[in-house]
């Protein structure tokens, strides 16, 4: 199983990280106004947005070569939370574009969204 | 071609890089998906910003411009930040040219604190390299670098076309690093690392880069030859901001379908 690219710190993020819960309900609603809601999903998703600064040249290629090796938001790899350091072992990235800008010599810039598939 | 800059660079920062997927998602209301790939629909795309250019630089870049008629024809790019070298952490890829007595050793431990170097060894009477060799153009300025270190005295040979040069290898890691031009008229360079008779040494990072000096290393996979790339756009402007300084930005495609 593949797993996220950690950074040369052993790091998996950056300040600023963004870390989201998404739950996955149903609602039925009733001519009377009243409605039934159920879950859809057995609990809920997480998504983190990894915003990365200042990488060097070596960091960028990882990470471009990770978003390759998946395919964009094809592959499946394990995901390790930076919050509380669990394990999330089916993740995929949210989307089929990667942006990669070197402002300068090691100081390379990206961002990925990575969240959790539902199973 | 795309054309050098006579710093021997392809580019200034800041250099922006797109990769582009396509993916066939179908989601379920539970929220759960079904993926296909379109591996055939992949694209990347450079936005090289240029500033400070003189007049002779944007008259080369403009006239190469001319040349494809802006998105026309296909050319050459190389990646002016990536690894020329397919395979970089894995020489047992068919794309690398190996000696028949090499024999290689995956999972050393590399100087960066991971394991992908290699343990090369030569059991052959005779020298013998491993290579890579790539379309690219012969007149561009290529820096081949790698780290190596042997656990016995013996040397290392880098090979740039028909250039080389031998340096002394002991123990402990050293990056080497060989610049010059591909051969006149030839249609592909070759980037060698020769290893003497006998000799067995330990291989990590290699590199070839469309420039004089070596940067920091990058793994590779796919290499950085993009044949058949094409200006994004069909017009070209450009700004002069003083005497003998020009400004202007370049969009350059590649699609894997084409």
């Amino acid at each position: 199983m593949a797993t996220f690219p950690k950074l040369k710190t052993n790091a998996v993020a950056q300040y600023p990280a963004t870390r989201a819960l998404r739950y996955q309900n149903q609602l039925v609603r009733f001519l009377d106004g009243s409605d039934q809601r159920y879950r859809d999903a057995s609990g809920p998703l997480h998504r983190w947005i990894i915003r990365l600064n200042e990488l060097d040249e070596g960091e960028q290629a990882a990470m471009e070569g990770f978003f390759l090796s998946n395919q964009g938001q094809f592959g499946n790899f394990a995901f390790l939370d930076p919050w509380d350091g669990t394990s999330y072992p089916s993740c995929s990235l949210s989307s089929d574009q990667l942006d990669l800008t070197a402002v300068g010599e090691m100081q390379g810039q990206t961002s990925l969204t990575v969240v959790e598939n539902q199973t | 071609m795309y054309p050098q800059l006579p710093t021997g660079a392809l580019s200034q920062f800041p250099l922006r890089k797109r990769r582009l997927a396509r993916t066939v998602v179908n989601t379920m209301a539970d929220g759960s998906t079904i993926k296909l790939p379109d591996v055939a629909a992949q694209t990347t795309e450079w936005q090289l910003q240029y500033t400070g250019l003189s007049d002779a630089e944007l008259a080369t870049l403009q006239q190469f411009f001319a040349s494809m008629e802006g998105s026309l024809n296909g050319f050459t790019f190389l990646d002016p930040n990536g690894n020329l070298l397919a395979w970089s952490d894995d020489p047992s890829q068919v794309e690398w040219q190996k000696g028949s007595f090499l024999t290689l050793t995956g999972g050393v431990a590399d100087p960066v604190g991971g394991t992908s170097a290699w343990t090369v060894a030569n059991t052959g009477a005779g020298a013998q390299s491993l290579a890579q060799t790539l379309n690219a153009p012969s007149v561009y300025v290529y820096c081949l670098s790698v780290y190596a270190q042997a656990a016995q005295p013996t040397t290392i040979t880098l090979q740039l076309a028909s250039l080389s040069i031998a340096r002394p290898l002991r123990t402990g890691w050293n990056r080497f690093t060989i610049t010059g031009t591909g051969d006149a008229e030839a249609t592909s360079v070759t980037f060698g690392i020769e290893l003497p008779a006998g000799s067995a040494i330990t291989l990590y990072g290699p590199q070839a880069e469309p420039q004089e000096s070596a940067s920091a290393y990058k793994s590779s996979t796919t290499g950085g030859v993009y044949e058949n790339a094409h200006f994004r756009d069909d017009a070209f402007s450009y700004t002069s901001t003083g005497v003998n300084r020009n400004s202007t930005t370049v969009n350059i495609v590649y699609a894997n379908n084409l």
